[in-house]
């Protein structure tokens, strides 16, 4: 975050007073850049090459339900890699071997962190105890 | 017992109509030694899900968003750093997650924090000194435990000098997962300790239960 206030009025000129009220609520700075791709949930992600960015804040992520669900595990793992940096090539884009292939079935829409509402995980044992508690079964007498 | 709970489930399962078969994601099965889980029951709102119905339940809620905004803010936790997941808990103090633009810090001492950060391996031989400084906190006081060696024991579950998990000895709030997790990941577990803070219902515990 350049500490610039020419950037911010910039910036909020750009965004408009909403959106970068929003913006100063949730990132604790003004952005402007362009939109570079939705994802299922309707996050939109931005990107913007102005020099005035500090390294690696040049990427972010504008979640759908703007106001209220902050959470970074909305955003699918794809989408992820690129806010990290780890990729110039979004998910949408991606061909043929480049696409990730996992072991393992993934939901066909990706599920975000659960914790703290009544959908979370909780573990359970699949494996058969050692030892089972001893159930008598008395014979009739003959 | 574990022919019986089977037993039981089996039946369960036969009563249950098809319909009523809820979403896999939506399921919550209880945490037992049975080969089939058992779902939970979850027709009772919990109490975070409840909601303000009169003037003084708004007049509460604001009061307890006020202390609970005033304490997820000013989050100093204690390093219990034990082990390698000590390093991830450091990197989340240095420049690049910079915890102090979220109001963490690290404070040498419990008397002065109010959450504690379990970071790595917890051996027979600590576990007396980590309950300590558990106990030395202050109320109201949070513990995150952090990596697979603190959650449950991790590589070294079998091992005979290392507790099987830091909640045989205290309390846990979050558990972050990894071996060990990243600095992001621990990140993610303070944002999450946040929010189960801002859940917390203070003044309305004894109001109405």
């Amino acid at each position: 975050m350049s500490t610039s206030i020419v950037r911010t009025l910039k910036n909020i000129y750009k965004s408009g007073i909403k959106r970068a009220a929003w913006q100063i609520q949730t990132h604790n700075d003004t952005k402007s850049g362009w939109l570079v791709g939705e994802d299922d949930y309707g996050n939109k992600y931005y990107e913007t090459d102005n020099i005035e960015e500090i390294h690696l804040r040049t990427r972010w992520v504008e979640y759908n339900d703007r106001w209220t669900q902050i959470d970074i595990s909305k955003v699918e793992p794809g989408w992820h890699y690129w806010l990290g940096y780890g990729t110039n090539t979004i998910p949408p884009n991606l061909k043929g071997d480049e696409k990730t292939v996992r072991a393992y079935p993934l939901p066909e829409k990706h599920k975000p962190n659960l914790t703290n509402t009544t959908g979370a995980y909780v573990t359970y044992n699949t494996a058969k105890p050692k030892f089972v508690p001893w159930v008598p079964e008395v014979k009739e007498r003959v | 017992m574990y022919a019986l709970s089977r037993k039981s489930a089996l039946a369960s399962l036969a009563r249950a109509q098809p319909l009523s078969i809820v979403k896999y994601a939506s399921v919550r099965h209880i945490s037992s030694k049975d080969l089939t889980p058992k779902t939970l029951q979850e027709d009772f709102p919990l109490i975070s899900q409840k909601t303000a119905s009169s003037p003084i339940d708004y007049a509460l809620t604001s009061l307890d968003a006020i202390a609970n905004w005033a304490r997820k803010s000013s989050f100093w936790p204690v390093t219990f750093g034990l082990a390698c997941c000590a390093v991830e808990m450091m990197h989340v103090s240095t420049p690049r997650y910079d915890q102090d633009r979220l109001g963490i810090i690290f404070r040498a001492s419990p008397r002065q924090s109010d959450i504690m950060i379990v970071a790595g391996t917890v051996t027979n031989k600590m576990a007396p000194a980590l309950r300590q400084v558990y106990d030395q906190m202050p109320d109201p006081r949070w513990v995150i435990s952090m990596g697979s060696c603190a959650n449950g024991g991790g590589y070294y579950h079998y091992s005979y000098s290392v507790v099987r998990g830091c909640d045989r000895i205290v309390p846990v709030d979050v558990y972050v997962p990894g071996c060990p997790p990243t600095a992001e990941a621990l990140m993610y577990g303070v944002f999450q300790l946040q929010k189960k803070m801002m859940k917390t219902r203070i003044t309305r515990l004894w109001y109405r239960n």
